[in-house]
């Protein structure tokens, strides 16, 4: 039974690191002024990408590199749709998360003529305290906290989010901020979705993220937009993630126990995110 | 020496030029008053200087040197800084992060919190603005926002002040202190700017006067000085107009609606806090007050539109209550306050506007009746003297007093009892206004009784036969309009004294 539940435990955390990740990214682009509903296609991209690096170069840390690219290039296009050519932000990170699944499958296909999964790559050895991505994860989430609440980038960056058009009139660079938010927010949605391929696993498979770039929209909310918040939030979606997985085969029918993360979301969204105002820039331009 | 020079500046948007070879002149260490109707361009060309847009044709010179501003970083640079309309504050941040953001003093990485604040502490203190550099801007009233908009460009240096429309949002108080703080900035030799419609503080506070109509400056730089408020009307308008149109009622009935008792909560919090009032046929009652104070939520539950904790409410002796449309039905029309989210909806045709509400009149068996909707609403354009390509027009494409003649014109159409009328004349130009105010007395001479919520004192006190204040969810005090004067008012809408002060003093005045 103890041992039943320490693996829960380490289990919760390793199914956590690719939400926090991901709702990292999510805080940044956010507070920058941009939804973040395209969360879940970079994360797609980044698992798909690291495997890609990973197969071609034999090497699971070229991977995930690749992963936080690939990750990091969905981020740049949601930020010229959404700043240059000013898409509705839900439309925009919508249409990215299908095109994701869409061009992965195709190019699965073509590369390996498999649109299920990969073949088996190079991966990252995980120990019992996790892999060098948990270690990355946990600077990353204090290194946010510290450049958005401690830093001049971070106050503009804030500033640009609540109010673009204010943020103009000082002459800063409002669309500079914007790019560089969402960018860094594909970029850490990459590496998460590259946690997920490469690192739990060591292969890709088709709709790896399977709604984990949304529920990730659910913590970044639940968490208030703060990072270190982020964090703890994240638990209570890996906690629901790691109790699914080692209740299947209790007797239970596992697509039951698979909805667990998903009733739990929804039960966040609707009972536990009220009176959490976003920045109230979201979504405006800073010329209209 | 000029410290701005702008030559033949225009700037055309698609169908309207907003401004036609415009020559304007600000001198040194002078306040200039920029003035001009709604829509003649005043904004346009100082947001041009501001660069947050780009003239087609025209040269700018700042103290002599030619400039060409793109953005207004660039208008920073050269000294200038803008008080905007709508303020350009984040109300989460703290007083000190607004002013600094963008030229932000640093310690190694860090963002230097403490020493922001620190200097920004003393600017206010230097200027005795009275306000916390460590406080967030949520907490703060509009006036003192409008203060930490000026600190935002006297910390950027800016030699050069222009502020939008400055007195819009502020209490007689409020502006007094404003004008004191412009006067203090003069004498520092500033040269500043304020575009504003208002000839009474043009006259208060400016040097000198430019006026602009239709996007041509008609007046550049006349002295303010013997100047009188008929002649800068006329020239703003273009013809002879009659300010402030007032006229007591001459027959006030009985009561046509009596408000015994309302009480709205929200949250915890009280909004309408036991209101009564009795409002008479024939009159219009007046109620100023500063936004905020309770009056939106007096207006939604008195149509229907918010449902109150407590509702005890008569019309002509009988009960009211239920939907919005029993409202209307009983006979209360009402002009909202905000045109463009309550009272029309701009994607739609004149003609669908015009019969909001009352589209049961217009149909058979649910079908409605175009050639009627039709032959209604060109009438009503002609009898409103709306100006608008057709009835098919999209209420979007029109001006903004012609948008507010459409709503008065649906309401008047439908011939209501009682009249709720917010804001009447808020972005409405000069001759609109007048219009408006007609036709509203002379509705309350056929024996309507009005309800007049508006924000510009000198509109309620001028059309109001009974006045009234609210301040903090509650009617404080009653009287004539000419009862009161504006710093009094000032004083009863921001709480400052209660209306049983009020009723003290002035006993006390006529004892001693």
């Amino acid at each position: 039974m103890s041992s039943q539940i320490t693996s829960i435990l380490v289990s919760t955390l390793s199914m956590s690191v690719p939400l926090i990740l991901a709702a990292l990214g999510g805080v940044l682009s956010v507070r920058s002024g941009i939804m973040a509903l395209g969360l879940e296609s970079m994360m797609t991209m980044g698992a798909f990408c690291g495997v890609l690096g990973s197969y071609y170069s034999g090497s699971a840390a070229v991977g995930v590199l690749c992963g936080m690219l690939g990750g990091g290039v969905f981020g740049i296009c949601h930020g010229i749709l959404s700043v240059r050519y000013k898409v509705n932000q839900v439309i925009s990170g919508i249409g990215l998360n299908l095109l994701a699944v869409a061009a992965t499958t195709l190019l699965m296909q073509l590369l390996w003529n498999n649109k299920g999964s990969s073949p088996q790559v190079a991966s990252i050895t995980q120990d019992v305290l996790g892999s060098p991505i948990t270690y990355l994860m946990l600077a990353a989430v204090f290194a946010e906290q510290f450049v958005l609440f401690r830093t001049k980038f971070g106050l503009r960056l804030r500033m640009v989010g609540e109010n673009p058009k204010a943020a103009a009139t000082v002459g800063l660079p409002v669309h500079r901020i914007k790019y560089i938010a969402v960018t860094l927010c594909g970029v850490l949605a990459g590496l998460g979705g590259a946690y997920l391929s490469i690192d739990h696993l060591d292969m890709y498979v088709r709709d790896m993220s399977a709604g984990r770039g949304y529920i990730a929209v659910a913590i970044m909310i639940l968490a208030r937009y703060n990072p270190i918040m982020v964090l703890f939030c994240a638990l209570i979606f890996g906690f629901s993630d790691a109790l699914q997985i080692s209740l299947q085969g209790y007797g239970v029918p596992p697509q039951i126990m698979a909805m667990l993360p998903y009733i739990v979301t929804l039960l966040v969204l609707a009972f536990g995110v009220r009176r959490i105002t976003p920045p109230a820039g979201v979504g405006l331009h800073d010329d209209e | 020496m000029y410290a701005v020079e702008m030559r033949g500046i225009t700037k055309e948007y698609p169908l309207v030029r907003a401004l036609d070879q415009v020559d304007f002149f600000l001198r040194e260490g002078e306040i200039l008053s920029l003035l001009g109707e709604n829509g003649a361009g005043k904004s346009t060309l100082m947001k041009v200087l501001y660069g947050m847009c780009r003239p087609d044709a025209g040269e700018i010179r700042i103290k002599g040197e030619k400039a060409d501003i793109r953005t207004p970083k660039q208008a920073i640079d050269l000294g200038i800084g803008m008080v905007h309309q709508h303020f350009m504050l984040i109300p989460v941040m703290t007083v000190a992060e607004n002013i600094v953001v963008g030229q932000e003093n640093t310690k190694g990485l860090l963002f230097n919190q403490a020493e922001a604040e620190k200097r920004v502490q003393e600017m206010i203190d230097r200027y005795g603005f009275g306000i916390k550099a460590s406080q967030k801007v949520s907490e703060l009233s509009v006036g003192e926002q409008q203060k930490v908009e000026i600190l935002k460009a006297i910390y950027r240096d800016a030699e050069i002040l222009i502020l939008d429309e400055p007195t819009a949002v502020l209490t007689p108080q409020e502006v007094e202190e404003l004008f004191r703080i412009l006067r203090d900035l003069k004498k520092q030799n500033k040269s500043i700017v304020i575009i504003t419609h208002k000839l009474k503080e043009t006259l208060a506070i400016a040097d000198s006067v430019s006026v602009l109509r239709d996007g041509k400056m008609i007046k550049t730089g006349m002295p303010v000085q013997g100047a009188t408020a008929d002649e800068l009307a006329q020239m703003m308008v273009g013809r002879e107009v009659t300010l402030g149109v007032s006229r007591r009622s001459k027959k006030v009935g009985e009561t046509a609606l009596l408000v015994r008792d309302l009480v709205l909560t929200e949250k915890g919090r009280t909004l309408l806090n036991h209101v009564k009032m009795e409002l008479k046929k024939g009159e219009i009652l007046g109620i100023a007050g500063i936004e905020g104070n309770g009056q939106t939520e007096l207006i939604e539950c008195l149509t229907g539109i918010r449902r109150p904790d407590v509702l005890d409410v008569e019309k002509d002796g009988k009960k009211l209550g239920g939907t919005p449309g029993d409202f209307i039905h009983a006979g209360i029309g009402h002009i909202p306050e905000d045109r463009m989210t309550r009272g029309l909806i701009l994607e739609l045709s004149l003609q669908d506007n015009l019969i909001l509400g009352y589209q049961d009149r217009f149909q058979k068996r649910g079908i409605l009746d175009q050639k009627r909707i039709r032959e209604f609403s060109d009438n009503l354009l002609k009898e409103f003297r709306i100006k608008a390509p057709g009835s098919m027009a999209k209420a979007g494409s029109l001006s903004g007093g012609n948008q507010q003649k459409v709503v008065i014109a649906r309401v008047f159409s439908e011939d209501p009892d009682i009249i709720i009328v917010a804001q009447p004349t808020r972005g409405v130009d000069i001759g609109a206004m007048e219009y408006i105010h007609e036709r509203l007395l002379d509705l309350r001479d056929e024996g309507k009784a009005i309800l007049l919520i508006s924000a510009d004192l000198d509109e309620v006190k001028s059309l109001s036969d009974r006045l009234t204040v609210m301040y903090g969810g509650r009617l404080v005090a009653e009287g004539k309009p000419e009862e009161f004067d504006d710093m009094e008012l000032g004083l009863l809408m921001t709480g400052a004294i209660s209306g049983e002060d009020r009723e003290v003093q002035r006993h006390g005045s006529t004892n001693s």
